[in-house]
């Protein structure tokens, strides 16, 4: 099992971008709606500035989609400081490697690639010292019904709860291998489509969905002392 | 089999709590400065020498493209097993070489019929390339010589 999960890792790495022209993701579950979205053709526009060598233009490209590259990266990683240093990277890498952006994707895909394939070869290399660096949660998290709703059964203090389920969250995230945290990150916490989360890894629908269901599996055993 | 439609609702519910895990406030304010800033840097820093920025697109080129990091790392490897099988196979082209004598370097150098012929021990075939570096010991005379008056 163990050598599959590596061989499919290594799959989603040596695979080709696929992708249409112009394709955008459309679910931007961190604040953001899909109306909100920029054009892309506004992105194109953008993309073939900072081609020539305009940083302004490729700033914006960086404060467009950086909060979402992050996002992964911490997920994938649960440390803040590893999390910033691979995403810059990825947008650093990304800027020398612009001039080798065909357009077979768009950008955001493209460049989310770049991310998601450090990342993994960041946590190979990590194995042995997975340390944690959370986040801290915000306010809303105390308000949210569905996270009240399971902390309060559980412990009668309410912040000391969700602190406690946040370190075993994340806890039960690192034991999962690197393609199924990704599945998960990106589908039940970034709320991606199983299309689009196809096209990030490079594989098939299909595979997203087992994956998915075999690391939800997964997370249901490491977490069922806090699941109802 | 779709795993939405499996009873994954509680954990849905609680894999939610990782959406409100925020960096500290004004971190995303300073990430693209720093990213640009970085991106400046690296200009800057490219052109001071040939061969850094040479490795270092290469380096660049591994990272975007992992497919081209195991094609390289199979041409050295391949380079590298070739080399070797090569200095094996070397010696027995030089035992060849050595056993037809050419007939011009044959007439050149004077033959002496009454004292059998013997190659230096640094042109004789040898099994490896260490064999080839033969120390020559000579024998030394450790009688004591009282000078002459």
């Amino acid at each position: 099992m163990h050598w599959g999960l590596m061989r499919e890792a290594a799959m989603i790495m040596t695979e080709p971008i696929s992708g249409k022209s112009g394709d955008t993701l459309k679910r931007f579950p961190e604040g953001e709606s899909a109306d909100s979205a920029p054009p892309p053709v506004e992105e194109s526009e953008l993309v073939g500035r900072a081609r020539k060598g305009d940083l302004s233009a490729y700033d914006q490209l960086v404060q467009r989609y950086q909060e979402r590259i992050y996002a992964t990266v911490y997920h994938m990683t649960s440390n803040h400081e590893d999390a910033n240093d691979l995403a810059q990277e990825a947008f650093i890498k990304g800027f020398q490697a612009l001039k080798s952006f065909k357009g077979g994707s768009s950008f955001y895909t493209w460049v989310y690639r770049i991310a998601v394939n450090k990342t993994i070869n960041f946590l190979k290399q990590r194995k042995n010292r997975a340390q944690m660096s959370l986040n801290d949660l915000d306010f809303n998290a105390e308000h949210d019904p569905d996270l009240v709703a399971l902390v309060s059964d559980k412990t009668p203090r309410r912040e000391a709860g969700l602190t406690e389920l946040q370190e075993k969250l994340n806890e039960a995230m690192q034991k999962l291998s690197e393609p199924h945290r990704l599945v998960v990150t990106l589908h039940d916490v970034q709320g991606l489509s199983h299309e689009e989360i196809a096209k990030i890894m490079g594989c098939n629908i299909g595979t997203v969905r087992s994956r998915l269901f075999y690391a939800r599996q997964q997370l249901q055993g490491f977490l069922s002392d806090y699941l109802k | 089999m779709n795993p939405d439609s499996e009873n994954f609702d509680s954990l849905r519910q609680l894999l939610a709590l990782k959406r409100h895990e925020i960096p500290p406030p004004g971190y995303f304010d300073r990430f693209s400065r720093d990213v640009m800033a970085r991106i400046k840097v690296g200009e800057s820093g490219g052109a001071v020498g040939f061969e850094l920025s040479w490795f270092q697109r290469l380096l660049s080129v591994f990272d975007v493209k992992p497919m081209f990091a195991g094609a390289f790392g199979t041409a050295v490897c391949a380079f590298l097993i070739s080399g070797v099988i090569s200095s094996e196979q070397a010696p027995a082209v030089g035992s060849a070489a050595t056993s037809s004598v050419n007939p011009s370097i044959a007439a050149a150098v004077p033959v002496n019929m009454e004292e059998p012929f013997v190659a230096p021990s640094n042109t004789m075939a040898s099994g490896s390339l260490f064999d080839q570096f033969q120390l020559q010991t000579k024998q030394v005379d450790d009688r004591f010589y009282l000078p002459n008056n």
